[in-house]
């Protein structure tokens, strides 16, 4: 006999999924805001050579899809490498590299919005490098990337949905077993739908408070 | 295994088609996405159920990944009768998400006009239609091309994910192709240079059509970084996985 109503442990499943998804979007979110801001420090100092190859490999990465990155890289390294990788570190891997070439050209623009004299009255002071960009560009940096990251964060919480194309079993690859026991696309689909709307709701919300601190300091533009 | 990039040229042709799938389905992807965009901003800038209904929209296109939007399409839509096979669903699923994307970046747009412009055109006698189609919208395209051209973009990056509702594009064909050869890296790695090539090519037809729409502008577009009017999150948008 089949068993094609939906059942209570259904719900356990979705739940188990969406947490999958969740801790992954925040564990490359939080990578791949490390790396790309490093690199656009990196770049800020006009690093040579290095500053540059970055720059093309962030840029190439940007301008791929998701999909096909996952695919290099769950598929291809292995093949190339032999070295098998799990799907967890092939996702985790590419949607940091993935978050972090998004992050770098924020980033970008948030120290280069920084005027180049406060850079200048840092130097006249003697603040080292180091010193410069953890007082002076990395507050400013942030309180003008605040807006584009909330954005970005959205966005990079729904490319995890992708992962379930090389076998990881988020909240979509969650949808799609219980679509293939319950035959009920139409449903199902739409539940799954609903727990990401409210997912990215809930994340647009925290990132709105967060920006409204941030920015706390700044007078309102009176409009 | 080394890096052998040779290995593909007996399967170029098979690439070659996909190619032009994706080609096809984003050009049609991208002009319903355009209609919709211009529709749907123009809806949202109002105050009365129209403008809610239409904020709704795209609260709900831009919160759900493509996946889930493409699959429900797909998969759920024959469910309550309704059947469209994958060419055209890929059409839809790309017009209905770029459309969300687009209509905030057409709406801010709109916003930026200044209101005398619009009130002229009041008192000139032109009618409700008229305005919006000859004194808005072109202002509102000058300032929301840019942003529109990287929701575009992302459309192109967004279209690879129709290959999972077995519309063969190319990256459809490029799986087959590296399962025949066995090697993903070489066919993986051609890929998203293709793509990167592609939406480069995207931007740079969005270049073209900034300079000519604002041809009679003073600094005739040739200023860098016209970011009036991009919402935040637009410019650099992954669109559930565009990118």
């Amino acid at each position: 006999m089949r068993h094609a109503g939906f059942t209570w442990h259904d719900g356990a499943l979705l739940a188990q999924g969406l947490g999958v998804s969740l801790g992954l979007f925040a564990g490359t979110f939080l990578i791949g805001l490390v790396l790309g801001s490093a690199a656009a420090v990196l770049r800020h100092f006009r690093v040579p050579t290095l500053g540059t190859l970055l720059h093309t490999g962030l840029e190439l990465l940007r301008n791929s899809p998701v999909l096909v990155q996952l695919f290099l890289v769950f598929f291809g390294v292995p093949a190339l490498l032999h070295q098998p990788l799990t799907p967890v570190f092939a996702a985790g891997l590419t949607l940091s590299a993935n978050t972090a070439a998004f992050v770098y050209f924020i980033a970008v623009a948030g120290l280069d919005a920084v005027g180049r004299d406060q850079v200048e009255a840092a130097r006249a002071f003697g603040l080292s490098r180091v010193q410069l960009v953890r007082h002076i560009l990395g507050p400013q940096a942030l309180a003008f990337a605040v807006a584009p990251l909330v954005g970005l964060a959205v966005n990079q919480l729904q490319v995890t949905s992708l992962v379930s194309v090389i076998g990881v079993v988020d909240l979509t690859k969650a949808g799609d077993i219980l679509n293939l026991r319950t035959l009920r696309p139409f449903a199902v689909w739409t539940l799954v739908g609903v727990l990401y709307f409210a997912a990215a709701k809930t994340l647009t919300l925290l990132g709105n408070r967060w920006e409204r601190r941030l920015r706390a300091h700044a007078a309102p533009l009176g409009l | 295994m080394p890096f052998d990039p040779t290995v593909l040229t007996s399967h170029l042709d098979t690439l070659l088609a996909g190619a032009w799938l994706t080609a096809e389905v984003c050009a049609l992807g991208i002009a319903a996405a355009f209609s919709l965009a211009a529709a749907l901003g123009v809806l949202a800038v109002g105050r009365g159920w129209a403008g809610r209904l239409a904020r709704l929209y795209v609260d709900v296109f831009r919160n759900v990944p493509f996946v889930v939007q493409v699959f429900f399409l797909f998969y759920g839509l024959p469910e309550v009768g309704v059947y469209i096979d994958a060419f055209w669903t890929g059409v839809l699923a790309l017009g209905l998400v770029g459309g969300a994307y687009g209509s905030d970046v057409v709406r801010s747009g709109i916003l930026a006009i200044e209101p005398g412009v619009v009130e002229a055109a009041k008192v000139g006698g032109l009618s409700r239609l008229a305005i919006i189609r000859r004194i808005v919208l072109p202002i509102a395209l000058r300032t929301a091309i840019r942003p529109l051209g990287s929701v575009f973009v992302n459309l192109v990056l967004s279209s690879s994910i129709l290959s999972m509702i077995t519309l063969d594009e190319v990256t459809g064909t490029a799986r087959g192709v590296a399962s025949e050869t066995y090697r993903p890296f070489e066919v993986y790695a051609f890929l998203l240079a293709a793509y990167a090539g592609l939406t480069y090519a995207v931007s740079l037809g969005i270049d073209a059509l900034h300079r000519r729409l604002n041809r009679h502008m003073a600094d005739n577009g040739a200023a860098p970084g016209v970011i009036h009017g991009a919402a935040p999150g637009v410019a650099h948008g992954a669109m559930g996985g565009t990118a």
